[in-house]
Parts: structure tokens; sequence; C-alpha cells
């Protein structure tokens, strides 16, 4: 999927992860698309209620090799 | 319906203060308006000097290892965050009486007040909290 923006938000722990995807979206416009790379296994979760508390929606996400990619159009 | 989140800090160890600050960050990036009110103990958490230096529960000391190697953020980079994202910071004005200190003993940018402060800014708040 192409994406707007890329966070590298890998080796980070909770709460980075969510916090560093809330001021990459601020910097897009709506409609854009930010992919977000993330080690963090309780990133699954927590990216998904992320995107269910703000609105904007996690249209897809995928794991490999212990990589979490989710990508997010903002709202 | 907007999520509006009150925490009560009332406790001042370094667990404390991850339990405290991750939520409250956590909360903020997800767009919710949040406050935390610091009483007693809790007051260490925003000391000036105090926050940087917190108590691992006695028992606990080997946990540091573990947050070292889950790449942990302290709790200072956590304030400041927290602060970045809106959050706003109660300080209790009995506790600082009893205590002897003063709102320059603390980082900048908070509030000061009573129970009745926290009171009026979490009659509608969604989801209350205390630590």
């Amino acid at each position: 999927m192409n994406a707007d923006k890329v966070l590298d938000a890998k080796g980070l722990a909770c709460p980075m992860p969510i916090v560093r995807t809330k001021k990459a979206i601020e910097e897009l416009q709506t409609g854009q698309i930010l992919e977000v790379q993330s080690t963090d296994k309780g990133s699954k979760n927590d990216l998904t209620g992320w995107a269910n508390s703000t609105g904007h929606q996690l249209l897809e996400n995928r794991e490999e090799n212990g990589i979490y990619t989710f990508w997010i159009k903002k709202k | 319906m907007a999520t509006k989140v009150a925490i009560i800090a009332a406790n001042g160890g370094m667990f404390d203060a991850y339990k405290v600050f991750n939520i409250a960050t956590a909360a903020a990036a997800s767009d919710a308006e949040v406050g935390i009110f610091f009483t007693f103990e809790g007051l260490n958490l925003i000391h000036k000097q105090a926050h940087h230096q917190l108590p691992m529960p006695a028992g606990a000391e080997h946990f540091e290892e573990g947050f070292k190697k889950a790449n942990v953020p302290s709790i200072p980079e956590l304030v400041s965050m927290a602060q970045e994202l809106g959050v706003k910071i109660i300080a209790c004005q009995m506790t600082m009486d009893v205590m002897n200190l003063n709102e320059e003993d603390f980082i900048d940018g908070i509030e000061v007040g009573g129970a009745a402060t926290f009171i009026d800014y979490a009659k509608d708040a969604n989801i209350s909290l205390s630590f």
C-alpha cells in the first residue's frame, strides 16, 4: 500500500508508538495514509484501539518477522 | 462522545509514576481531555528534583534492568510528553501547605488547586482513575 508518510516506531515501548502516531498523523491532510512500523507486541491492539478512539481508519495491518505494520487513513 | 479522563495520583514511587503517566499520555494521544490531581505522595511525580529519582518498590529493584531493556521512556520524558499533549496537571494546595512546598518546587506549567478544583474538573469525566 502506498503511504504518504512512514513512521518508524520500532524499538519503542508503550505508550510511545501511540504518542508518535498521533504526532505523525497531525502532519497529514484528510484522506492521506500513514504507515506505522512497530515492534511493540501490544501495538496491534493499541493501534486498533487508538484508531477506534480517534476515528482515523485502520485500513490494514500486517506482522512479519516481529515487525507490525499498520496503514491508517486520516479522518 | 468526547472522552474526558480524570486521574488522582496519590502515590510517589517509580511504578506509580509509570501507571499515571502511561495512561495519561495514551489517553491524550487518543484525543481525550486529561487532567491529573497530584496529592500527598503523588506530588513526588511532579516535584522538580524528586521526579528524576523516584524509588522502586522494595524488592523490585531488579526490574530496573527490565525498564532499560524494554526501552521504556524515563519519567521526565513522559512528563514533558504529557504536558506537550495538553494534559492538565493540578497540584494539591493542602498537601503543599502541609509539606511546606511552593509552586516553584514543581515542574513548570502546573496549576495549584484544592479538592473542589478537581471535583469541578472531574464532574463530567467519563473515565475516572485513582493511582
